[in-house]
């Protein structure tokens, strides 16, 4: 990681109170990738629940990841809101706004989210996380990358880089 | 709307054992064995025989847990069905061949070859037609290509670096030494070797709008099906030495598509305009099937083609990765299928 830092000012916004989702899904598991007890049963569709996600708690997964050069959440920095986040049918898209138009850091942002929402949705949910269309020089380059089936894989195998991301999900950065 | 389509796919066998998910899936051309390879970093090869009534069993043979420090992410039989080849995300080619024991029975698999020199991870491996010659790639742009020698040595014919961005497959013509390969990049390049100099980019197909993942020949050689990000299959006509053009868009598909695969289909009818049928599978879970032949009346160099079976949730919620018709003979019908849920999957195509 370079010792540049893209935006030296970011303005920091207030949270919002908890949203008052009664459901709680779990968050940081153990494994990397695989959710154990549903691997063993890969045919086996038991969500204990069928009800329909909404925003609210996918906001809730990946508010309080930090950003990669501050000691703030995305949601403080405005990077994420639960407006920006569009779910349909067994998918889910998230949109983010990087702090300035040509943060380098967008592409580990949205792999943190994406490794957050993996490790804490059923597996039906197909994942889209992309930056909010104008907000970046780069932005289909940073789309293409972050949706990259493989290229996610490959990152999530090199260790230097999953220890960013898990800063970024821990708050240790 | 499936009950409307001419064939179905019917479930021949659901092989598990892989602990991750499962890139990709090989036949070997000469003998009765399947292999799949997964980010579990392990080969998992296995055997397929009739019994008594007809009915076709698989089984597991061996379980290789190759060495790889990373995902295996795509496997290749030598033509001759005796070598295997492995290409990891750990850059590295592995080359394996089954020892025989003391009495000549085939024993363990054994790694007779690690083909180093890609910078990071290879995504795609293919031996040619005639098994001399064997073409990797790689996320540092490169499509090498490696020349077969006794012993199990490989020298390295060539390092092509004509993508600009991430090679994602590469597959060699059905019957002649040119190589096709598929890229981040979008497009889609043809190489052939030129016998006073070096291998060199001789065609660059463009017209996808996204990524490149996959690559099938027609058996005939006429044509070039590619599978693309864009979730669409396309078909390319040859029709010159090294000219391709564009005949066909095949849509449908809701998610990206990671694989296509032609095989010869239901060709025990002579027919002599069939050009066999495309299998196409991705991000949405269905396995479709397109049958296709040539265009006599038309002027047009367009092929007729028409949906023919229609698979969902062919691995339940996962998307499906890689789907391969078998290519021998006899089991023609077979087509195979590996996914996100680790499993391996085999399909029958039949008349509804």
């Amino acid at each position: 990681m370079s010792g540049e830092i893209f935006n030296p000012n970011p303005t920091v916004f207030r949270s919002s109170a908890k949203s008052h989702s009664s459901r709680s899904l779990s968050t940081a598991k153990k494994s990397l990738w695989i959710n154990e007890p549903e691997w063993s049963q890969p045919d086996q569709e038991t969500d204990e629940e069928e009800e329909a996600i909404d925003q609210d708690e996918i906001f809730d997964l990946i508010r309080n990841i930090y950003d990669p050069e501050h000691p703030n959440t995305l949601e403080e920095l405005h990077v994420v809101s639960a407006p920006q986040i569009d779910i349909g049918e067994n998918r889910v898209k998230v949109e983010f706004t990087p702090t300035v138009p040509h943060c380098g850091m967008s592409t580990l942002i949205g792999l943190s989210i994406r490794v957050r929402l993996i490790r804490s949705l059923p597996t039906r949910f197909k994942l889209d996380i992309v930056v909010k269309p104008g907000s970046h020089q780069s932005e289909n380059a940073v789309n293409k990358q972050l949706n990259d089936k493989e290229r996610v894989a490959a990152a999530l195998e090199n260790p230097a880089l999953v220890k960013t991301v898990e800063d970024c999900l821990t708050g240790r950065v | 709307m499936d009950e409307d389509l001419p064939y179905t796919l019917s479930n021949v066998a659901q092989l598990g054992g892989h602990e991750d998910r499962a890139w990709h899936i090989a036949w070997n051309p000469a003998k009765s064995l399947l292999a799949s390879c997964s980010a579990d970093k392990s080969v998992k090869l296995f055997t397929y025989s009739h019994d008594g009534e007809g009915t076709l069993n698989f089984a597991l043979a061996a379980s290789i847990p190759t060495g790889h420090l990373k995902t295996v992410r795509s496997v290749a039989w030598s033509p001759s069905g005796r070598t295997l080849a492995t290409a990891s995300f750990d850059s590295n080619i592995g080359i394996w061949e089954q020892e025989l024991d003391d009495d000549g029975n085939p024993g363990e698999w054994e790694c007779a070859s690690l083909l180093e020199g890609h910078e990071t991870e290879c995504k795609s491996v293919a031996y040619s037609s005639t098994g001399t010659l064997l073409a990797s790639c790689s996320r540092d742009k490169t499509v090498w290509i490696w020349e077969v020698q006794p012993d199990s040595d490989f020298e390295c014919m060539g390092v092509l670096m004509e993508h600009t961005q991430d090679v994602k497959c590469v597959a060699w013509h059905p019957t002649e030494e040119i190589l096709a390969s598929g890229s981040y990049d979008d497009t889609i390049k043809l190489y052939v070797d030129d016998p006073q100099d070096d291998w060199f980019c001789c065609a660059t197909l463009t017209g996808h709008q996204s990524t490149v993942w996959s690559l099938s020949w027609s058996p005939n050689g006429k044509y070039l099906a590619s599978a693309s990000d864009d979730k669409t299959v396309r078909v390319w006509r040859r029709n010159g030495e090294y000219e391709f053009k564009c005949v066909l868009v095949l849509e449908g598909q809701e998610r990206s598509v990671y694989s296509v695969s032609w095989g010869v289909g239901k060709s025990s009818q002579e027919n002599d305009s069939s050009l066999g049928c495309i299998a196409s599978a991705g991000g949405d879970g269905v396995v479709r099937v397109w049958d296709l032949s040539e265009n006599s009346s038309s002027t047009a160099d367009v092929p007729l083609v028409r949906l023919i079976a229609r698979l969902p949730a062919a691995h339940g919620v996962f998307d499906i990765n890689s789907v391969v018709w078998c290519p021998r003979k006899g089991y023609e019908d077979l087509l195979a299928t590996s996914g996100d849920d680790g499993m391996v999957k085999v399909w029958r195509i039949q008349r509804t």
